[in-house]
């Protein structure tokens, strides 16, 4: 049945349509989920708030385990979903950009939006800075990050294809480190709770 | 302390739960769900007759050079050697579901993209059909068929006869067009010299872009 608009259930126009909708609900669980304040995102990095890689983790599980039952079931044709190609090189570099901004502005570009939202001033100062960066990115690009962007192009991988498993091998194994990872989240947030460096 | 058992016992149940979840996926067969085209669309397909194109207009795409479309020729390799039109590609029907040790069509790199119409010929039009009607049921797409295949664009254009005087511009004009088409493909009447010189020709491959990456994800 699904993809719906790959399948020509539903014509690409939905495609906004749908980005609207989830895009809302989005920022709305965020919001939610209290990734709207900063001391909680920095949270993880310090240890006494897991929430964070707690939502995360349980938004995976919960897509991840979902596509493959509706794959096995035939609600959803997994070989059509688009899986972004995977540039090694940027996206190691970029992570680690990317998570450092996250601990000096305690929020990542998704979150700031939904504190800017709520009327947080650092939310809105954190957007400022984005945009100062989605702009220096673009007009050094030619001669910056031009080469970084394009090296090491694997392509559309699977960590399933690259490690030669099935996916619900995979699959398997990662609900197995994700129930360790969820376990762990409880003891690192009561060792580091009752150290004084909250503020 | 009484919630807080609760709040453990919640997270045992959460945790078996995911476990059971992850032991059904480890010993559930892999599933391949690539659709095949449902019988009823086949039939719909099949019935309408947009799939062909004319010789007339097959003449007319190669004579203008038109690098959109890739003519495939689906008879058997000694028959292609022998002869074929301009640019064309061989797929002998035997060979056309061939896969490679992935398990992946070896020609589907050719037959389903959305660069180039493949119009597929042979020499009449039952094997063309039958190799359209495959493609068609794995759901490939841009593939045609010629109308008559190689006998109806000889027959059209190489050997056209000429109309009545009597007879509506229109099919005078036809005429006109096959004739000079005939003089392109090695004069009128004269049928063995198509494409004589050149040598089947090696297709490439087009490969298919993957739609654009849309705004990535993440937080």
């Amino acid at each position: 049945m699904g993809p719906l608009i790959q399948q020509g259930i539903l014509s690409p126009e939905w495609d906004m349509i749908f980005a609207f909708i989830i895009g809302i609900s989005f920022g709305f669980i965020l919001e939610q989920a209290g990734f709207s304040t900063a001391r909680k995102i920095v949270g993880v990095f310090y240890g006494y708030d897991m929430t964070v890689l707690r939502v995360f983790l349980t938004a995976v599980v919960t897509a991840s385990v979902g596509l493959l039952y509706f794959n096995y079931l035939g609600w959803i044709d997994i070989s059509l979903i688009y899986i972004n190609p995977t540039f090694i090189w940027s996206a190691i570099i970029g992570g680690v950009l990317v998570g450092l901004g996250m601990i000096v502005g305690g929020y990542c570009p998704g979150t700031s939006f939904a504190a800017a939202a709520i009327g947080k001033i650092d939310g809105m100062v954190f957007i400022g800075g984005l945009f100062i960066g989605v702009f220096f990115y673009g007009e050094t690009y030619d001669f910056l990050f031009k080469n970084l962007h394009d090296a090491g192009n694997l392509g559309p991988v699977t960590l399933y294809q690259i490690l030669g498993i099935s996916s619900g091998t995979l699959e398997f194994f990662f609900l197995i480190f994700a129930i360790f990872m969820f376990w762990m989240t409880i003891v690192i947030t009561k060792a580091f709770s009752n150290r004084q460096f909250k503020y | 302390m009484d919630s807080r058992n609760t709040i453990k016992k919640r997270y045992y149940f959460i945790t078996g739960i995911l476990f059971l979840l992850g032991a059904i996926l480890l010993v559930l067969p892999h599933r391949d769900n690539k659709k095949e085209l449902s019988p009823e669309d086949l039939l719909l397909a099949i019935a309408t007759q947009d799939r062909f194109y004319s010789p007339e207009d097959i003449a007319k795409l190669i004579i203008s050079g038109d690098p959109s479309i890739q003519l495939v020729d689906v008879r058997s390799s000694e028959e292609f050697t022998a002869f074929s039109l301009p640019n064309a590609i061989n797929i002998p029907l035997a060979n056309l579901l061939d896969k490679d040790e992935n398990g992946e069509y070896v020609w589907e790199t050719f037959l389903n993209q959305d660069v180039k119409t493949n119009i597929i010929y042979s020499n009449g039009t039952v094997y063309a059909n039958q190799a359209w009607m495959l493609t068609k049921r794995l759901n490939f797409k841009n593939n045609y068929v010629m109308e008559g295949g190689l006998n109806a664009f000889f027959e059209n254009i190489m050997l056209a006869k000429k109309p009545l005087v009597s007879a509506p511009q229109k099919e005078i004009d036809l005429f006109n067009f096959r004739k000079a088409a005939a003089m392109y493909f090695g004069g009128g009447g004269s049928v063995s010299t198509v494409s004589s010189d050149s040598k089947p020709i090696e297709g490439t491959p087009v490969k298919t872009k993957k739609k654009e990456a849309k705004s990535g994800g993440g937080c």
